[in-house]
């Protein structure tokens, strides 16, 4: 699979990720990795923040758009 | 998890909202009720309006103010507002000790803060007539019955509380609402026997804003709304432990 991004500017670029959101296939420069927290627990005990992390790829777009709301 | 100081931050915020929605209804209740003619020597007043649908209202004004303290905080403190629900969840190791005393405390200021509030919200007469809202035992009922009553009352309550929340296999998301009904269904059934508080700091609430304001000094009757709320809590956690494991 090519980079859709890169494809779209007249290169051709290996992808090495796929977005989770739109499943776009990116290269290494398009590539967003996000680490989300992890919450354990709610009532009737407080919730807290696990140790670890859930790594998720988006592109640039996706990326965007989430941070948008 | 948030700081102590967040924590105790929403108990007061939850516990606010429980007693200025549901003791607030208990005591708009007596100020409408002003004037009637009670149909029995049992009847004060909450229940000479629509018989029981008096107290199904205020029961249901208390289930949902507590459903909502749930969903809004239960993530940030545990949403307990409740000391005997603390002390429940302390007792069968599930809470640390080193916070129970300061949750305590902030369930009781969140009810006090409440009753004030209301005073000045609803005028002298939720003092005078309502009370504030404030439990005692009703004509006819004695100390022993009234712990017990509100004894059974919190047993139910707690075992909710454990089977819809504390119970990892519990459904997810349903704990506020069923625990919310629960607390409606307790308090339509067994208000008219000594108020169903459940709670001492329901309880504390209105006693300290009755005592403080001009109204009735009931802290003779603090007692039950500790020794039955606690005791039935306790024996509820216990009691879910016994049958699960």
């Amino acid at each position: 699979m090519k980079c859709y991004i890169c494809a779209k500017e007249g290169r051709s670029t290996d992808a090495v990720a796929i977005c989770i959101v739109c499943g776009m296939g990116t290269c290494m420069e398009h590539t967003i990795r996000q680490e989300l927290d992890v919450w354990e627990g709610g009532y009737p005990f407080p919730a807290h923040k696990v140790g670890t992390t859930i790594p998720r790829m988006l592109c640039p777009d996706c990326a965007a758009a989430l941070r948008k709301g | 998890m948030v700081s102590l100081a967040k924590r105790c931050c929403a108990e007061i915020t939850g516990t606010f909202l429980l007693v200025f929605f549901g003791a607030g209804a208990a005591a708009m209740t007596l100020m409408l009720a002003r004037g009637t003619t009670p149909a029995t020597p049992f009847n004060i007043g909450i229940g000479a309006l629509g018989g029981l649908a008096d107290w199904l209202a205020i029961g249901l004004a208390f289930g949902f103010a507590l459903m909502a303290s749930i969903y809004a905080l239960g993530r940030v403190s545990g949403a307990h507002l409740n000391p005997a629900v603390t002390i429940a969840l302390w007792v069968t190791r599930r809470f640390p000790g080193t916070d129970t005393g300061a949750y305590i405390v902030s369930q009781l200021i969140g009810g006090a803060l409440a009753s004030f509030i209301f005073a000045a919200c609803a005028g002298m007469d939720a003092v005078t007539i309502g009370g504030l809202g404030a439990t005692a035992p009703f004509p006819g009922i004695t100390y022993g019955q009234a712990i017990l009553a509100e004894a059974v009352g919190t047993f139910i309550l707690v075992l909710a509380i454990m089977g819809a929340a504390v119970d990892e296999r519990a459904p997810a998301g349903i704990a506020g609402m069923a625990i919310g009904l629960t607390l409606a269904g307790v308090i339509t059934t067994t208000g008219n026997i000594a108020g169903a508080s459940l709670n001492p700091a329901r309880t504390f609430g209105p006693y300290l804003g009755d005592w403080l304001l001009g109204g009735a000094n009931l802290w003779g009757y603090f007692p039950i709304y500790i020794i039955g709320p606690v005791l039935g809590a306790v024996v509820a956690a216990f009691v879910y432990d016994y049958l699960w494991k």
